[in-house]
């Protein structure tokens, strides 16, 4: 059942909201319902900008403790009303958007940082806070969380453990999962759990991983327990310029098999070497492409891994120093990219078909994308790079472009032509051993290619999300489950 | 309407999110329309359905920012959500659309706007003791004490802050005249120099003025800059202090550096400011009045900076804004002065 806006039910709701945690933090204002109706996803951008209504939750909610969320969760229960649940609002496939309206519960004011445990090196946090508050509080203390993603400004920590996210050192450092402890966390049906205390154990499945990327589909993760670093004595970046995408990516791959520690590498491929490159960190480096890698820690043992590594590059692969400075460049500019100016921006459509896959497949992969998006849409750019790396594969951050003018004016035309660029993109990442993700999610996006990736496995994900939330009100038809 | 103009901040602010972390009202109400994101999309819907600029709700977020510029500052490219959302307020004041509470605190401003003034006498320095209701008279007499030892003379000047938060509030129309007023009461004075203790008045001079064609016939300073310029010897050492970068100064007028210049005359040794030296500290200075208009959001920007302090009931604060001053000493237990205050107390 959905909210009965038209009747008295609706300020009964509301009530009874209102009472579990305060007036102040209980809203219907219009803009607070618009706020929450439009992510980083491009679709609700593209239907706001041709001027069309945008789905709007019927209540805003600004909890601030696990218990006023559980006191949500049981009114959500009882009249069965969707709750979705938003962070930064920051999420590029849709997820955190309120498409059967009902409550979107803001994360936002459970924003304390807990602890700082410097014998174990971890910090305790609710996940409200922005990450970039989150590793400010951090370096305060002299410390790094290592996670630096583009979007560290504007999401939640809650948001990258929800979906799974990434930053540029995660080489090294590792993606959120690697990054967590502990979770405390709210059930759909509003018990407060935590998790084990820490990520290591034959003491059974691991529920801490259950609850990393299921995306606010099964309970709101209200704590997490993360670990923390030492702010790096040295951190130095090289860069070189290949003939061509294969070789860059030989030289990668051996890179990453040499068992070196590199903190991040990202090589671009020949299309987006020649734009990027030149556009956003200012280097005209000429044809070919481009790769930019990094170590960081003691000073003189970064020193003797860029030894190692720069043999690497240039004895075996032959790539063309382009020094210290070609690689600053990129570090300095690793977010300018997705500043307004310099990122696409509507009436564009565009899209990241990011994917990862394992040194085998992964060109494949890369080169079956191109090759779809190539083919059926001859309008459309395609570009890629791959930036966070494994000792087994790396992420493929592919991009499709289509500029304003091949975009349809019809908003329900433009909603089409974009999943159809994804239907066949993903599925061919599939099809050549990739997965349909690697750091941006599953969201409203690409829920429908959840039974193809998972195939005779996702009954299993279906149902645990029954068991957990047998209401099936925690953020519905997302993650590929089932709408209201 | 006035919100045409920035078609391509529209553009560029209205689904990024590259500077939500310094939404100084967002951090503490935690709603998303508080971001320059969010204004800069509800406003796109106005410029292509403008009957949605009468919605009281858009209005009320519109007239919630605390325009303290720290995005604009922030953007690789600068785009102006700020000037944006002072263009909203121009258009919503033009529609005939001000709420009541706008309009109450309009009406006492122009009132106070209408007859600039200044004391009698021939020194050329006039000092604008411009502070709305008086909430930091330690100010004027901290800048007098230390005149006093320069043995510098000035006369005393008023009328320039009402009509910059006049302007704030969108009503450009009634801050010109008294701009103008002001403008020609200084040419009359003769007075060669105008010293402004408040960063809003000093940015009123600099950028106000010329933006609406009003010619003033005397140079502008900051006290900070009036002060260090006079080279004075201190007696004390200000020591470990704690200065909370003004909106205007720094976000409004590139970085100016004369706060840092006159701290380190008196000896003071700057101790970074909570986590970074991004976030906006001031409590809504930028807005000018947003203490009047929404005081809750005002008092939770100050226990937002109490809580970034070190030791919030011992460190020292330093402020270049006798607003903020006065926000921080209501609502919380900091010990702050002004850096007219604090040189002052090292003669």
């Amino acid at each position: 059942m959905l909210v009965p806006k038209k009747n008295y039910m609706f300020e009964m709701i509301k009530t009874e909201l209102t009472d579990a945690i305060g007036d102040d933090y209980v809203t219907t204002r219009d803009s607070d319902k618009f706020g929450h109706s439009i992510d980083y996803y491009w679709i609700p951008e593209m239907w706001h900008d041709r001027g069309k209504e945008t789905p709007k939750p019927d209540f805003v909610v600004h909890p601030g403790s696990a218990e006023d969320v559980s006191k949500i969760l049981k009114i959500a229960n009882q009249y069965k009303i969707p709750v979705v649940t938003w962070g930064g609002g920051s999420g590029s496939q849709g997820g955190a958007l309120p498409v059967y309206g009902g409550i979107v519960l803001d994360t936002k004011r459970m924003n304390k940082v807990l602890k700082i445990d410097r014998e174990s090196l971890t910090v305790t946090a609710e996940t409200g806070i922005i990450a970039r508050h989150l590793e400010w509080a951090v370096n305060k203390a002299g410390f790094s969380t290592m996670h630096l993603p583009a979007s560290i400004a504007c999401a939640t920590i809650g948001g990258f453990l929800a979906h799974r996210g990434t930053g540029v050192l995660s080489t090294k450092w590792g993606k959120i999962e690697d990054m967590v402890m502990s979770l405390e966390v709210v059930t759909p049906t509003g018990e407060i759990i935590n998790t084990l205390p820490i990520p290591r154990h034959a003491s059974g499945p691991d529920l801490t991983m259950m609850f990393l990327g299921s995306e606010g589909t099964l309970g709101v993760i209200t704590k997490v327990t993360l670990k923390i670093h030492p702010q790096p004595e040295a951190r130095k970046f090289r860069a070189y310029l290949f003939d061509d995408f294969h070789t860059a990516m030989s030289a990668g791959a051996d890179l990453m098999r040499s068992r070196l520690q590199p903190c991040a590498i990202r090589l671009y491929d020949e299309t987006e070497t020649l734009t990027h490159v030149k556009r956003v960190f200012g280097m005209d480096i000429g044809k070919g492409a481009y790769i930019v890698f990094g170590f960081d820690g003691k000073e003189e043992i970064v020193d003797l891994q860029m030894k190692y590594a720069r043999e690497i590059m240039e004895k075996k692969y032959k790539g063309r120093d382009l020094g210290s400075k070609g690689g600053d460049l990129w570090w300095e500019n690793k977010y300018k990219f997705f500043y307004p100016g310099y990122m696409f921006r509507l009436p564009q459509a565009f899209g990241t078909l990011d994917t990862v896959a394992d040194f085998a497949h992964i060109e494949s992969v890369y080169w079956a994308m191109k090759k779809v998006v190539n083919e059926n849409f001859p309008q459309a750019r395609f570009i890629g790079h791959f930036s966070h790396w494994y000792e087994w594969g790396c992420m493929l951050y592919a991009r499709f472009i289509f500029e304003g003018k091949d975009v349809p004016a019809d908003p329900e035309e433009a909603a089409a032509l974009y999943n159809r660029v994804w239907d066949l993109a993903i599925r061919a990442a599939i099809a050549n051993g990739g997965v349909i993700n690697e750091h941006h999610g599953v969201g409203l996006k690409l829920g429908r290619y959840m039974k193809d990736l998972y195939k005779n496995s996702f009954p299993i994900l279906e149902g645990l999300k029954k068991t957990l939330d047998p209401n099936n009100i925690m953020n519905p038809g997302k993650l590929g489950f089932k709408g209201v | 309407m006035n919100i045409d103009k920035f078609t391509d901040t529209i553009k560029a602010c209205r689904f990024c999110f590259m500077c939500r972390h310094l939404s100084g009202v967002g951090n503490v109400t935690f709603r998303e329309c508080d971001t320059p994101r969010v204004r800069a999309a509800m406003i796109d819907g106005i410029t292509r359905n403008p009957s949605e600029i009468s919605n009281a709700d858009f209005i009320r977020t519109v007239y919630s920012s605390d325009l303290s510029a720290a995005c604009r500052f922030h953007c690789v490219n600068h785009f102006d959500e700020n000037g944006l959302n002072l263009a909203a307020r121009r258009d919503i004041v033009e529609a005939g659309l001000v709420p009541g509470d706008v309009s109450k605190l309009a009406a006492r401003l122009k009132e106070r706007a209408q007859a600039p003034k200044i004391s009698g006498g021939k020194e050329e320095v006039l000092y604008l003791v411009d502070f709305l209701d008086d909430e930091v008279p330690s100010e004027a007499e901290a800048f007098h004490k230390i005149m006093k030892k320069a043995k510098a003379k000035f006369r005393v000047a008023e009328g320039c802050l009402a009509a910059k938060a006049l302007r704030i509030l969108g009503f450009d129309s009634e801050a010109k005249p008294a701009f103008e007023a002001f403008a020609h009461a200084v040419k009359a004075s003769g007075a060669k120099l105008l010293v402004a203790s408040d960063p809003a008045v000093y940015d009123a001079l600099k950028n106000d003025f010329p933006d609406l064609g009003v010619k003033l016939s005397a140079k502008v300073a900051h006290s900070s800059e009036f002060i260090s310029s006079l080279k004075l010897k201190y007696a004390k050492k200000a020591g470990k202090v704690y200065y909370l970068e003004s909106d205007f100064l720094k976000n409004y007028n590139d970085s100016y550096k004369y706060p840092k210049v006159l701290l380190k005359q008196i000896g003071a040794e700057c101790v970074p400011f909570g986590t970074n030296s991004e976030e906006s500290y001031t409590c809504g200075e930028g807005a000018v009045v947003l203490n009047e208009l929404r005081p809750k959001i005002v008092e939770d920007m100050a226990k937002y900076v109490e809580a970034r302090a070190d030791n919030p009931e011992t460190d020292k604060i330093v402020v270049a804004s006798p607003y903020t001053r006065a926000r921080l000493s209501q609502n919380t237990k900091l010990k702050v002065s002004t850096l007219v205050e604090l040189a002052a107390s090292c003669l």
